[in-house]
């Protein structure tokens, strides 16, 4: 009874619900189980963090979870659809409107200017290109790199890297922002600093975001904290428990 | 996006926009510069089948202009020197009328020799005579005297052998003179044939002689040039050869059309005379003497219409004759 | 998307240069050996196509080409004349002969002995001079290549003596015609005249060259002609063809040339391959990134399709123009008089880059719609 409760609260409020996630790996002859039935729900509005040793399974449960890695098992619902049910063509199409990747090398373009980059997610939509880049133009000045905007990437600092990427992953407006360690290359006021800007402009009533991450430093930002170890959740809180 | 300068990108835009220039340029180029392999119409006209006989089976053949009478080449029957030529090429000529003399002067000698020997011979006979008559009379008035012993007997006798004498010198003087005469008309017709007559009507075509050079009886045979060239050049002649493979589709009789070289659009309608009845080697038209063809031709003589000089002597021409209809039925 | 990934490929000049070239480089190497190659081997035709006013040849029954021909008795042209439909026929004599020079020099040429009445056989232009003079007596005409090999020194043939045959021959115009593929010395002539110029033999009759009446079409006349005279009769296009293919079967040039045509097919493939492959491993995070954005794999297929498409274009029409230089830059050259780019042969260079893109282009994109999206997390 007690679950359905959960399953029927978590429905209406959650932007991801995973049931049961198992995630096999195959290695020559062995097969390893990386996750091992993950139930979890993502809540809007919150900025949440996923922490675990390397290894621990962690990219393997945002990968799952924003769509562009099949589960072996279990189900994953975006924002009440089931994402794993879509065609190929739909998830690609649903991943476009719905998620921004923030990724730890960045990846952007490096023959494109930054709001160029910036505009990808827009462009990629079938948008115009001058009138995605006036909005991606106007997502780096919220950024504070608006004077950025025509350099190219390898013109730019990392952070300033970091801050096109972000602002690529936000352009279009997604309910789900994944981040994959966004402070790794970043010192210690740099990361807090990300992780700040982040909390502004990627934390909405009805948006998610998830990072993945084992930087301590800012480990005091979340609102809610995964620990993943083995494959299992093993720690689900607004604050790290004792002995990590 | 206004236009600037700065904004053009040399590999985004100069390049692709050169290429794109490049390959008009190269389709431009490639169209013009075909090579010109077009068929042309020949500049000057060749000789064509006529019209008539486009659509029809007919038989081709090359040929040479000739006289009706062919060509007549003078000799001459004595030898000499030229001593009057009284024709030039062109002139037109009725049997017999003088062409050209042969120094007569030895001829002409000997008919004066003759003439003095006749004057001797009559002046002989004359005198014989005068001899005859005075033995007559003396032999007469011997007879006359009865009395045997007014004349003797040996008397009478010379008398008598003095007429038969005066009779055979008569005689001889009779004798050289027809031998005399008889002289004179040998040099007559000697001077006679000094003088060369043309043997039939018609035009002189050639004329290789001049006055003082020196005739033989060999010339106009062998290598020699014949003095005088002759023929009736109305109506003219076209003899046809036509290859013997092809002979068998003449339709003999009928009209053929015949062309110069060069004046090939001047075509005119010729009529059958007559097939020579020997076939023969080709005669070779092209000018060179090394020329030896394995080919035997059939030639066909027809008769050219008058044309106002389009055909003279030894042209040649090119003719179409219709091939005869049985063949055509075998054929078809 | 295509215009990033236009922006990705132009990004990296070293490799979007290297990629032009490749193809450039492809396309020039094709295109112009093998407009070379057709040139070359169309010069076995050179003799036919000179004479622009014959619609058919007529042989003997083994001679094969304009230059390797038995001569015929002269009552061939007779015979000819006789077959319904001819509208012309003239004689034509083709044969070679060798050459005194003023300096006393030897050189082989090959006379041509046109028709005396109406010069039919004579190439359409002239260089110099008119056909008119071929009515002097010991006139030849000499062809504009040819020129060029027996007056090196470039002076004016014009009134130049020559002793052909112990005859006397004097240049007194120059024909703007195709040199043979030999680019032997071309000396044109009356047919009357060639007789004494060419050594004699029995049979001099090379070719009747024959007009068709109109209405009447070249290959029903060659049917004609055939059946009835027994000789070998041919139309023009059919005529410069035995002597293309006289080239192909009797000379190494097709092999060769066809080496050449590989090369560069192969060059294309491989420099093309190779940097449509780095270009696309130097990239594979970004398109990865691409992908797991959204991007579908028909679209990352359209954008490297864009991309070899641009290369192609560029360095196709590089290709070509460069083509296009060289033969219009070559095209006062004697070797290249008459050289010109069949319209075939781009568009066969146009399907091997196409060939070479898809097929570089294809392996390229294996790599990329492999890549797991996933994989950008790692």
């Amino acid at each position: 009874m007690a679950e359905t409760d959960i399953q029927a609260a978590t429905t209406a409020q959650a932007a991801i619900c995973s049931r049961g996630v198992t995630r096999d790996f195959k290695a020559g002859q062995q097969t390893i189980t990386v996750l091992h039935g993950i139930d979890v729900d993502i809540r809007a509005g919150e900025l949440t963090y996923v922490v675990g040793e390397s290894g621990s399974g962690k990219t393997t449960l945002i990968s799952i979870m924003c769509g562009i890695l099949w589960p072996t098992a279990g189900e994953v619902k975006v924002f009440g659809t089931d994402i794993y049910d879509l065609s190929d063509t739909e998830l690609v199409e649903f991943r476009l409107n719905n998620i921004g990747f923030i990724f730890q090398q960045y990846n952007l373009i490096p023959s494109i200017d930054a709001a160029n980059n910036a505009a990808v997610p827009l462009i990629a939509q079938g948008m115009d290109r001058l009138e995605a880049r006036e909005k991606a133009v106007a997502m780096l000045e919220k950024l504070n790199i608006g004077n950025q905007a025509g350099k190219l990437p390898s013109q730019l600092s990392g952070g300033q890297q970091q801050r096109v990427a972000i602002a690529r992953a936000l352009v279009h407006e997604p309910r789900l922002v994944v981040c994959d360690e966004p402070t790794a290359a970043l010192d210690a006021a740099s990361g807090r600093k990300v992780m700040d800007l982040l909390r502004e402009v990627a934390v909405a009533e009805d948006r998610a975001c998830i990072i993945v991450t084992h930087d301590n430093r800012v480990f005091d930002l979340a609102d809610r904290i995964l620990v993943l170890e083995d494959g299992r959740i093993t720690h689900d809180g607004s604050e790290m428990p004792e002995g990590h | 996006m206004a236009f600037d300068f700065r904004n053009m990108s040399f590999s985004r835009q100069i390049l692709p926009v050169i290429a794109i220039i490049g390959l008009v340029a190269a389709v431009i180029f490639i169209f013009f510069d075909l090579p010109d392999r077009e068929l042309t119409e020949p500049d000057r006209e060749p000789p064509r089948a006529p019209d008539a006989m486009a659509e029809s089976s007919r038989v081709a053949g090359a040929g040479i202009v000739e006289p009706s009478s062919e060509l007549v080449q003078i000799g001459s029957a004595l030898s000499g020197l030229v001593t009057n030529l009284f024709v030039q090429p062109g002139d037109r000529v009725s049997e017999g009328q003088v062409l050209f003399t042969v120094d007569d002067r030895a001829a002409r000698a000997s008919l004066q020799e003759a003439r003095a020997a006749i004057a001797e011979a009559q002046a002989s006979i004359a005198e014989a005579n005068t001899t005859r008559a005075t033995a007559g009379r003396q032999l007469a008035l011997y007879r006359n005297i009865d009395d045997p012993a007014a004349v003797s007997r040996a008397e009478v006798i010379r008398a008598e052998g003095e007429a038969a004498s005066a009779n055979e010198r008569l005689r001889l003087a009779r004798a050289r003179l027809a031998a005399a005469q008889a002289r004179a008309n040998s040099a007559q017709t000697e001077i006679g044939r000094l003088t060369v007559r043309a043997p039939i009507a018609g035009e002189i075509l050639a004329v290789n002689i001049r006055k003082g050079e020196y005739v033989s009886t060999m010339g106009g045979g062998g290598n020699a040039q014949p003095f005088i060239e002759m023929g009736q050049t109305q109506p003219l002649y076209v003899r046809i050869d036509i290859d013997e493979e092809q002979a068998a589709r003449v339709a003999m009789g009928a009209d053929a059309i015949v062309s110069p070289r060069g004046a090939a659009e001047r075509r005119v309608k010729a009529s059958f005379v007559r097939a020579e009845p020997l076939v023969v080697p080709k005669r070779s038209l092209t000018n060179s003497a090394q020329e030896r063809v394995d080919v035997r031709v059939l030639q066909v003589l027809y008769e050219l219409p008058e044309s106002n000089g389009l055909f003279r002597v030894g042209q040649q021409v090119d003719a179409y004759i219709p091939a005869g209809t049985g063949e055509q039925d075998d054929r078809e | 998307m295509i215009w990033i990934a236009i922006r990705m490929l132009t990004g990296d000049a070293q490799k979007f240069y290297g990629l032009v070239f490749g193809i450039a480089f492809s396309t020039l190497l094709i295109t112009q050996q093998l407009t070379i190659f057709v040139n070359l081997i169309e010069r076995g035709a050179s003799g036919t196509y000179n004479v622009s006013s014959a619609d058919v040849w007529v042989m003997d029954p083994v001679s094969r080409t304009a230059d390797v021909n038995f001569p015929m008795p002269s009552t061939a042209l007779d015979k000819v004349r006789g077959v319904t439909g001819v509208e012309w026929a003239v004689p034509h004599l083709r044969a070679g002969a060798s050459v005194r020079t003023s300096e006393g020099d030897l050189e082989g040429v090959s006379v041509i002995g046109v028709d005396d009445a109406t010069l039919i056989g004579l190439p359409k232009r002239m260089a110099q001079g008119s056909i008119n003079v071929l009515s002097q007596p010991d006139s030849v005409i000499i062809d504009d290549v040819g020129l060029t090999r027996m007056f090196e020194d470039g002076r004016s043939p014009i009134g130049e003596r020559l002793e052909l045959n112990d005859q006397r021959a004097v240049i007194r115009g120059v024909a703007d015609a195709i040199p043979s593929f030999t680019s032997q010395v071309t000396l044109y002539t009356k047919y009357s005249q060639a007789l004494r110029y060419v050594p004699g033999t029995r049979n001099r009759l090379s070719f009747v060259l024959v007009g068709a009446e109109h209405g009447v079409s070249p290959e029903e006349l060659t049917r004609r002609i055939e059946e009835q005279t027994g000789l070998r009769a041919r139309t023009r296009d059919e005529f410069a063809q035995d002597g293309v293919d006289f080239i192909i079967q009797n000379t190494g040039i097709p092999l060769n040339f066809g080496i050449t045509v590989l090369l560069g097919f192969i060059v294309g493939v491989a420099i093309v391959g190779l940097t449509f492959s780095l270009f696309i491993r130097d990239n594979i995070k970004q398109f990865g990134a691409l992908k797991a954005i959204g991007v579908t794999n028909g679209k990352i297929r359209k954008m490297v399709a864009a991309q070899a498409g641009l290369v192609g274009l560029i360095g196709y029409g590089l290709g070509v123009l460069g083509t296009v230089f060289f033969i219009w830059g070559f095209s006062g050259n004697p070797t290249f008089k008459g050289f010109y780019i069949p319209w075939q042969i781009p568009l066969i260079s146009m399907a091997a880059v196409f060939v070479i893109l898809a097929l570089t282009g294809w392996l390229a994109l294996r790599n990329v719609l492999k890549t797991e999206p996933a994989s950008v997390f790692r």
